[in-house]
């Protein structure tokens, strides 16, 4: 192959390199700017990752949904429907194996399993990461864990823009303040 | 060692071994060899460095540098990517040497790492770590072969065995069989091919020859889901596939330390043999096993595919002779399938196998005059008699007399060989 042949593949290989990480950045500024904002109340706990760095998972509240209906695949895609609580957290309306036609809206979330015994269905919600700094994060545990005993039952929330069923995890707080400049106090 | 023979050079005219003529050619011959050869130590810190500045990289931003704004850390999300390519670019188009195209390589597939790692901690993506490892590996796959770079094909495999030890292995996704590690083995094998066929005694061609089978031997666990006492199956036809590769006389005349499948295969087989000679799995394997499953399947696919390998060198009349090892993997099977009667038949019989193929390994050292293959028969030999030490109801005199005479074993054989090989020696 000539030189220049296998220049040109290279750009293009190149530009695919470039794409991918821009078309990330570029899906969830969308849902960012143009999303609906929810808060799910949540528990973070710390782990790592070797090459994204330190995180926290965090372990949402609202994670079964009651339903009689047993046929569920594990890890099948799933449309959880949102509404509010009277504090402002998000609840959930209905899951469906299928979008609805309303124009409500919903996240894409996957089955974790179907729990025969109380009838619920156990759900995972995508936006279970919150990176952190790596100096920050077993505080962040830690300090939920403390702001747990002190006040209100479980105020800490991640706050998530969801539009079109895609959702991107803004920023996790504590008492309203978040989670990073809580750790810093 | 070419400096080495230069050094000699004088000493060998002053005893008038080589006339100052022939010392003066041979001087220019190693001279010229030198200048046009490249610089293999220049590649190889070349590479280290971009290795270890790639992976600096990556560390430095999973610390995540919360003072900063979105935008600017998608400024460096991009920059080392941009420059890796740019610097790829630039030895593509000058047609640069195989260092600058090794060294920038390694350092693009480290950037494209680094940039959607970050761009997944910016945003807080969810995805588990095998998912982001199969983007990155994808990414970098075509500059492989844009590239011709070894290095990068090695840090495929490398990276390849990682995604599919996490999404294969891990507890969270137990039961997710990596089946996309085929698929990225595969997309490498061309490269691999063409390596064989024109760099067969490379250094690089026999790290791959070593690579391969042990990324293959590490991930197929990974297949195994539910059915573990298949897993035993599954690895000795593997070996068995391994070692017909090795048998391959395009490997098996290649020295032994070259020949990665053939070692792999070998050692490989003994241990699953040894593992499988105590009466308690066997129990636990007639408990355990179900046909039809999909493991099942995997393990008739890597079946066909070894008896391929052993009928195409029949074909090409490469066997030449009967060697135990090469059958193994058929013997097995056949006691797996039906030796479920009882657990006493398969278990005698794994254990006669193995000491079968241990006196036969000691006869193949004794008859080459290869010492390493005449103590790794005795190996076999005495690992066998260590596990019957730990299960079988035979009394303390009785096992401390085999131990001895397998210690004797020992000194017996190697100095008989040496001996012989000093009359040898002599003649």
């Amino acid at each position: 192959m000539k030189t220049i042949h296998l220049f040109i593949l290279f750009v293009l290989v190149a530009l695919i390199q470039l794409f991918v990480p821009a078309q990330m950045i570029f899906n969830q500024e969308n849902t960012l700017e143009e999303g609906t904002a929810y808060k799910f109340r949540t528990q973070p706990i710390d782990p790592t990752d070797p090459f994204r760095g330190k995180y926290i998972t965090l372990r949402y509240d609202i994670n079964a949904y009651p339903t009689t209906d047993s046929i569920w695949e594990p890890q099948q895609d799933i449309f959880v429907y949102l509404k509010t609580d009277s504090l402002g957290f998000a609840k959930i309306d209905q899951v469906r194996k299928i979008p609805l036609e309303a124009e409500t809206e919903y996240i894409i979330a996957k089955v974790n399993v179907y729990d025969k015994y109380q009838d619920v269905l156990r759900i995972h919600l995508p936006f279970d990461r919150f990176y952190m700094k790596e100096t920050k994060a077993k505080d962040a545990e830690i300090a939920h864990r403390k702001a747990q005993r002190d006040s209100l039952p479980n105020n800490t929330y991640a706050l998530v823009f969801v539009k079109d069923g895609a959702s991107v995890l803004e920023n996790v707080f504590i008492n309203d303040i978040p989670i990073s400049a809580y750790v810093e106090k | 060692m070419h400096s080495k023979i230069i050094k000699e050079l004088p000493d060998l005219i002053k005893n008038e071994v080589i006339s100052k003529e022939v010392a003066l050619k041979i001087e220019s011959y190693y001279r010229f060899k030198e200048e046009n050869a490249p610089n293999k130590l220049f590649l190889v810190f070349g590479v280290f460095g971009s290795l270890l500045i790639g992976l600096g990289l990556i560390l430095m931003l999973a610390h995540n540098w919360d003072q900063f704004s979105r935008a600017i850390k998608t400024i460096f999300a991009f920059l080392p990517l941009v420059i890796g390519q740019i610097v790829v670019g630039y030895s593509i188009l000058k047609k640069k040497s195989r260092t600058w195209k090794e060294a920038s390589g390694t350092f693009l597939f480290f950037a494209v790492g680094a940039s959607i790692a970050l761009v997944s901690q910016i945003y807080h993506l969810p995805g588990d770590l095998s998912s982001f490892l199969l983007t990155w590996i994808v990414l970098c796959l075509p500059v492989i072969y844009l590239l011709k770079s070894h290095v990068l094909a090695i840090l495929h495999i490398v990276f390849a065995t990682y995604f599919a030890c996490e999404s294969g292995y891990g507890y969270s996704s137990s039961g997710n069989s990596p089946w996309l590690y085929i698929l990225m083995i595969a997309l490498i094998l061309p490269h691999y091919y063409m390596l064989l066929k024109q760099n067969p005694k490379a250094n690089i061609t026999s790290l791959l020859n070593w690579f391969i089978p042990l990324s293959a031997t590490i991930v197929l666990g990974a297949f195994v889901e539910t059915n573990y006492s298949i897993g035993f199956l599954l690895y000795i036809i593997l070996f068995g596939l391994f070692y017909n590769i090795g048998k391959i006389p395009f490997f098996y005349t290649q020295q032994l330390r070259r020949n990665g499948y053939v070692i792999i295969g070998s050692v490989g087989t003994i241990i699953i043999l040894l593992w499988t000679s105590f009466t308690w799995i066997w129990e636990d394997l007639i408990r355990e096993v179900v046909f039809f499953s999909n493991e099942f399947y995997i393990a008739i696919a890597l079946c066909l595919g070894t008896l391929a390998v052993l009928g195409y060198s029949y074909y090409k009349k490469w066997i030449k002779e009967f060697h135990l090892f090469q059958y193994v993997f058929i013997f097995f099977s056949m006691l797996f399938f039906f030796g479920f009667s009882s657990e006493t038949i398969p278990t005698i019989l794994v254990n006669v196998l193995l000491f079968v193929l241990g006196l036969i390994t000691i006869k193949i050292g004794a008859d080459r005059f290869h010492f390493g293959v005449l103590n790794y028969g005795l190996f076999i030999i005495t690992s066998l008699v260590i596990c019957r030490f730990f299960d079988t109801n035979m009394s303390f005199v009785i096992r401390g007399l085999l131990f001895v005479t397998v210690g004797f074993g020992f000194f017996i054989t190697n100095y008989w060989m040496l001996k012989k090989q000093k009359q040898i020696l002599k003649k």
